[in-house]
């Protein structure tokens, strides 16, 4: 079958500083991949390479066997990607409900032109978070985590066949983050390939069907979880080497 | 219920608009003229300010592009005054689209600042063209029918009031206000930027530009200076920003509001009329930075709060 999404040879360069170096992976259709490392490994910047927030210094990225590296970014959400940012970019001045028609109304093939359609299919995403209690409040009104919640039914409103999440549950409590991966889980079962950056060990494991771990931009391990978490270069990554 | 009132106060407040050249003085009617196309540069404005949060401060430009587009049209080429107008609005929204291109890139105070200095250099150049009369200036053929004029410019303000109205109301208006809000979001969302704020950026060159036909038209001399005054910018973005900028009837009720006190200031107390003047707008920058429009959204919530959360809020 083919992937959804081939990344080959990406590389990408801030002013001479190598963020991302080299990358080549794949994602299947249906499939969730989680991308780990340690701080600065470069995964927001793999995400924002992917999603067209910025252009790669090199390499090609392939969706649906299509390239898409010189398209902009709404033409990758019009194609069916969508991401949701680590530091969470809601717009503020409009109400949660908006927020979310938003995507309806732009998201993949151009979305929804009704106005009234697109609003309906926004309660509909903020009743899968879980967040349809808020509808007609301020973004900006929000607490934490039920800004996680927005970011994450802004993105589904696009109706991705591709979803980037970028540290989603980052700052939620223990029942909290459970609930973001029933979430996640019923977006997989809808077929919807997954791209999830996550510093929480435990949903990631759970949730993810292989890893991936970056550091200074590199691969340096991918397969199943328990294997790579057990694999000496990433447990030196993240703790260091051991010293003798 | 309430939706029903307001829309019948509004046709209400609508005939009455209509209705004043025959029952006010002629001085009145001017300063209505001038009300009117002031109110329709600052609902122009706020489609490009207000909704899409681009803080344009060359919005003048495309108000001189309509006025010497009329002037030339009317004069050089002996052509009636609607096809001016409309070659004037063609030269304004073209000028929209090149500019807006580059000039679009630009963000926040980059932008306003590259936008202040078109006023400038559109009356370097228009100051050196024969067609334009040079700085000498062009006489456009007399036309005394301030009837006409006021109800041209009111036609113009509720054409321009109507299209905030869809815009509010519209797929295109949710792209903006996304660009407004957050520009890097809207992009991954699917909103094509660049698209909607050169669009943006021509309707609010459109409505300027016809605004400085009309008043071509009725004042019959313009000059590089007159035509490309850059105080119109600041007058109309207060205006805007005083009545709520990307609100529908904010930018309108504010250009109303703020050119009332100023007339009355400046007859009462000529000399120190700007004085008030610009302690009115100072006063109204701490209680009410977002506007009438805002205040009357959660005036009713807060109470006289309202004021004193602003006050807070920024630090004053």
């Amino acid at each position: 079958m083919m992937p959804i999404l081939e990344v080959r040879g990406l590389s990408k360069l801030f002013e001479g500083l190598v963020a991302v170096n080299e990358l080549s992976f794949e994602v299947g259709e249906g499939e969730i991949l989680g991308l780990i490392g340690p701080n600065g490994a470069g995964k927001t910047t793999v995400i924002s390479l992917i999603s067209g927030t910025l252009k790669p210094s090199e390499g090609e990225l392939l969706f649906q066997g299509r390239p898409i590296d010189q398209l902009p970014a709404y033409r990758r959400a019009h194609l069916g990607i969508g991401r949701t940012f680590q530091i969470m970019k809601p717009f503020p001045g409009l109400s949660v409900l908006d927020n979310v028609a938003v995507g309806a109304l732009f998201g993949t093939g151009g979305g929804q032109r009704k106005l009234n359609k697109a609003r309906d299919d926004a309660r509909h995403w903020l009743d899968f978070v879980d967040l349809g209690h808020r509808a007609d409040q301020r973004a900006d009104d929000l607490g934490g985590p039920d800004r996680k919640r927005l970011e994450l039914a802004k993105a589904l409103a696009l109706k991705p066949k591709l979803l980037l999440l970028d540290e989603v549950m980052a700052g939620l409590n223990h029942a909290e983050i459970d609930e973001v991966v029933d979430v996640i889980k019923k977006v997989r079962a809808s077929g919807i390939a997954i791209l999830v950056i996550e510093h929480v060990m435990r949903a990631i494991q759970s949730l993810s069907d292989r890893l991936l771990v970056l550091h200074h931009g590199q691969m340096i391990a991918a397969g199943v979880p328990d294997q790579v978490l057990n694999d000496p270069q990433v447990v030196e990554a993240y703790l260091g080497r051991r010293r003798a | 219920m309430k939706r029903r009132i307001a829309w019948a106060a509004g046709a209400v407040a609508l005939v009455l608009l209509v209705l004043v050249p025959w029952i006010a003085t002629p001085t009145l009617i001017q300063f209505g003229i001038s009300m009117l196309l002031l109110a329709t540069l600052a609902q122009g404005w706020n489609i490009i300010g207000g909704y899409t949060g681009y803080a344009c401060f060359g919005n003048s430009v495309f108000y001189g592009l309509g006025s010497y587009g009329t002037a030339i049209a009317m004069v050089q080429w002996n052509l009636p005054f609607g096809v001016g107008l409309a070659f004037g609005a063609v030269l304004a929204v073209v000028f929209a689209f090149l500019l807006g291109l580059p000039v679009l890139r630009l963000r926040g105070h980059y932008f306003a600042i590259a936008t202040l200095a078109l006023a400038e250099v559109m009356t370097a150049i228009i100051s050196n063209l024969d067609i334009a009369g040079r700085n000498i200036g062009l006489v456009l053929p007399l036309l005394k029918g301030d009837t006409l004029f006021y109800e041209l410019s009111l036609g113009l303000l509720v054409l321009a009031t109507l299209t905030v109205l869809w815009i509010s109301r519209s797929r295109f208006g949710y792209g903006l206000i996304a660009i407004r809000e957050s520009e890097d979001a809207a992009a991954v969302m699917g909103v094509n930027t660049t698209l909607h704020k050169v669009l943006a950026f021509a309707l609010a060159a459109f409505f300027s530009a016809l605004a400085g036909g009309i008043h071509a038209y009725w004042i019959t001399f313009i000059d590089p200076e007159s035509a490309f005054d850059i105080t119109l910018n600041v007058k109309m973005i207060i205006m805007a920003v005083f009545g709520g900028p990307g609100s529908i009837l904010g930018p309108v009720i504010g250009a109303f509001l703020l050119s009332a006190i100023s007339e009355v200031l400046s007859t009462q107390v000529s000399t120190v009329a700007s004085l008030f003047f610009g302690l009115v707008i100072v006063v109204a920058v701490i209680f009410m930075p977002r506007g009438l429009a805002d205040v009357a959204r959660r005036f009713k919530q807060y109470g006289l709060r309202y004021f004193g959360e602003n006050v807070k809020a920024h630090r004053l």
